[in-house]
């Protein structure tokens, strides 16, 4: 008896272990979250009023990610926030991007809410729904900090929900950047070879040409079947989607689009770039060493790339520029994605007005969003300042004006954008490697994936 | 209780509560705590910002209606087996380091030192060493054996094994250092008997030497399906997003996924409980059947 009781407790013991383990996430404390929903709606109307008379000496946090050269950037920044708001005081975090949106989450769930804190395309989308951010409409119309009109609205737009749905009603959000996604190359393998480069205007260079010149640039040296420099790498499936007149989702019906001709045919095409044309690195060649790293290595001449990239770029020994995505043949179209990330304000401030200029000084101060293109990285969210100066700037890449004919005409919010949970689309990508090793045609494919991200899209959207 | 305690006995009895809090304490408040309102979550649909709403079993329901529930089922079950190869290298360690040469204890140092390096730090090696084109593994396949190695982190097909091989690589030490102690406490006697009767080296060893280790064996065993049912770490690192066509994503990498990912924390409440008494039940089996083959002095 006394054996199995010994027994028994060892198991209860190794259960609750492993029981603990995995719980430990699900534990924070309800009853803070509780109070949430129901504050939204007063909180916004109040605070408005009692606004910059009273002068007490005010903390306000700030949770952000980044790399090392964002933070500095930022912490100039606040630096001059503060000295322009005397008695503000702003309290920086920088948290590791991986553990951003779960830190985040916790803070928020526990009331601990930072004031003023990033967010993104699908946490933007909850957090609003939730009331978990501020409405800053009111405060917008309010102040004489800068002109809405000023700003790009394709980036604005973003961080708009009307009850039900993000892109349209009012602002809970401001942009802290655009970012355009573009085609990059390497332009002296096209001047060795005596290619005409990427045309930076769009229509112009289409699949054909860019299958043209890709198979021209993929060299294998040692012809051990292992190009030592390729044609293109990381082909964007979002651009040879749009601009074959496809899509992966009508936002408007709910309906999932994988399935059709447009979209399986473009997938098609990326996917025979290594397949059939072997002009792009296969899965495991991309595996082994990334489209990134092989065009640093200048062993890559077409790729894609983000205002991000230029610090890492403005370093290399060779020279290269952006241009439009190629177009489709079909539609003579081309398309591209455009993300943002954004500054939200948190409903639970105290201090809201302080939190607002924050988040207003932040996004679209002139002299802040100067160092910010200076430093490579991003496009100035203020519309004058992007077309003046830094399209002026000579610094690569020679066509910026590639960067600006994308957010005002071909780029499109990312996929991810206006969906709260994002399964649908990650149980795509987990599963597309099937088509880009051959394994089943892009059609095939995409006709078995549709129901069941139409079925994930369903249960965790609507 | 009628029993009078005079002071002395008293003030011991408040001692030993004061010392015995602690730990009690932290585990009413951290551990059963968090557990039982797991469970309470559990039936709930909740993204920890906006308020719960009770959904009754859904969660359950929805958990076995999703394939990669099972799929993760099958990739953890599929680790399992390193476990009995482990147990049958690091014996064979166990046995090769049970003796006096000298430099010996250096030797067990080494081979357990992957066991107190921090899991992060060993699983970002192995992707170097692992690297189809450019890493240390394929590289003396190659040039040793003239074998062209897989794709091991990127091909649906190898990241089971190569995480098994990582797995043998890690948990040799610990399990090494087990038997040596086992070892070491079988009485000489029963070999110097075995000896007089004239048994060889190979009986000894399948006579007394492995029959005599089954507690450490079903120690090891234990411990191994319940760590195995808990690997997470290595996959974080290794199999990103699952790996290719979710092949290297285990239970609980399913379970941080929803509550970490997609914040469906009720879900993931749910699918911890599905996990921990699938491990009760496997453990509770594990038990039953341990009389059979567990001596016990």
């Amino acid at each position: 008896m006394n054996k199995r009781l010994k027994w028994s407790s060892l198991v209860l013991l190794a259960t609750t272990m492993l029981v603990t383990a995995c719980s430990n996430g699900g534990s924070s404390n309800q009853a803070a979250n509780n109070g949430n929903n129901n504050q939204s709606s007063k909180q916004t109307t109040q605070t408005v009023s009692d606004t910059v008379a009273d002068k007490d000496p005010v903390t306000i946090e700030f949770m952000g990610h980044g790399n090392p050269n964002e933070k500095s950037i930022f912490e100039k920044l606040i630096a001059s926030f503060e000295e322009k708001y005397p008695h503000v005081t702003v309290k920086y975090t920088s948290v590791p991007p991986g553990e951003y949106s779960q830190k985040l989450t916790t803070l928020i769930s526990s009331g601990k809410a930072p004031d003023v804190f990033y967010v993104g395309g699908s946490e933007f989308y909850r957090f609003a729904e939730a009331g978990t951010v501020l409405n800053v409409q009111p405060y917008l119309d309010e102040t004489d900090l800068f002109d809405p009109d000023n700003v790009w609205s394709q980036a604005l737009d973003r961080y708009r929900y009307d009850g039900a749905k993000v892109g349209s009603g009012d602002l809970y959000g401001l942009p802290k950047d655009v970012g355009p996604w573009a085609f990059v190359y390497n332009k002296d393998l096209f001047d060795d070879k005596g290619i005409t480069p990427p045309s930076a205007v769009a229509g112009e260079w289409t699949w054909d040409d860019l299958l043209d010149a890709a198979k021209q640039l993929t060299v294998d040296e040692n012809g051990d079947g292992k190009p030592e420099q390729y044609g293109v790498a990381a082909y964007s499936l979002e651009s040879a989607v749009w601009a074959n007149g496809g899509n992966f989702i009508d936002y408007d019906t709910g309906q999932v689009l994988v399935n059709e001709q447009a979209f399986y045919d473009a997938m098609q095409f990326v996917a025979d770039l290594t397949l059939v044309h072997g002009v792009s690195p296969n899965v495991e060649a991309e595996q082994s060493m990334n489209g990134y790293t092989r065009f640093l290595n200048g062993q890559l001449a077409m790729f894609a790339m983000g205002p991000w990239d230029q610090p890492a770029f403005w370093e290399l020994p060779f020279n290269w520029d952006i241009a439009a995505w190629p177009a489709s043949p079909t539609t003579g179209e081309t398309a591209t994605w455009l993300g943002s990330m954004g500054f939200a304000i948190s409903n639970k401030s105290k201090h809201p007005q302080e939190a607002f200029d924050l988040a207003a000084f932040l996004s679209l101060d002139e002299y802040g969003q100067r160092q910010n293109y200076e430093l490579g990285q991003a496009v100035p969210n203020l519309i004058d300042l992007s077309k003046g100066e830094f399209l002026a700037s000579d610094k690569a890449p020679a066509s910026r004006q590639v960067f600006l004919d994308i957010i005002e005409d071909y780029g499109r919010p990312d996929v991810p954008a206006f969906s709260k949970d994002t399964q649908w689309i990650d149980l795509f990508w987990q599963q597309a490697s099937r088509v880009w090793n051959g394994e089943v045609s892009a059609q095939q494919f995409t006709a078995e994936i549709q129901p069941k991200m139409q079925e994930l899209y369903d249960k965790f959207n609507k | 209780m009628n029993i009078k305690l005079n002071g002395y006995r008293k003030k011991e009895l408040a001692w030993l509560y004061l010392f015995v809090a602690p730990p009690v304490l932290g585990f009413l408040i951290f551990g059963l705590t968090p557990m039982l309102f797991s469970i309470f979550i559990s039936f709930q649909k909740w993204d920890m910002i906006s308020t719960p709403s009770w959904v009754g079993f859904e969660n359950y329901i929805e958990l076995f209606k999703d394939e990669k529930v099972f799929k993760s089922l099958f990739n953890t079950v599929y680790l399992m087996i390193g476990i009995p190869i482990g147990m049958a290298l690091s014996l064979l360690l166990a046995i090769l380091m049970n003796r006096s040469i000298k430099g010996i204890s250096f030797l067990r140092t080494m081979y357990y030192l992957p066991v107190i390096s921090p899991i992060i730090a060993v699983s970002l090696l192995w992707q170097w060493i692992l690297n189809q084109d450019y890493g240390l593994l394929n590289h003396v396949l190659w040039n040793w054996f003239g074998i062209k190695g897989p794709n091991w982190l990127g091909d649906a097909a190898w990241v089971k094994p190569s995480l098994i091989l990582i797995g043998l690589w890690g948990g040799l030490g610990g399990n090494m250092v087990l038997y040596l102690a086992g070892l070491q406490s079988v009485s000489s006697t029963y070999y110097e008997a075995a000896e007089i009767d004239g048994a060889n080296g190979w009986q000894k060893f399948m006579r007394i030497t492995l029959p005599l280790l089954s507690p450490i064996h079903f120690f090891v065993l234990v411990m191994g399906i319940i760590g195995a049912f808990q690997s997470f770490s290595q996959i974080y690192v290794l199999a990103v997003d699952g790996g290719p066509e979710y092949s290297g994503a285990t239970i609980v990498y399913y379970i941080f996924q929803h509550a970490f990912k997609y914040f469906n924390m009720g879900f993931a409440s749910a699918a911890a409980w599905l996990l921990g008494i699938l491990i009760f039940i496997v453990t509770l089996i594990q038990f039953k059947f341990a009389d059979r083959w567990v001596y016990q002095d």
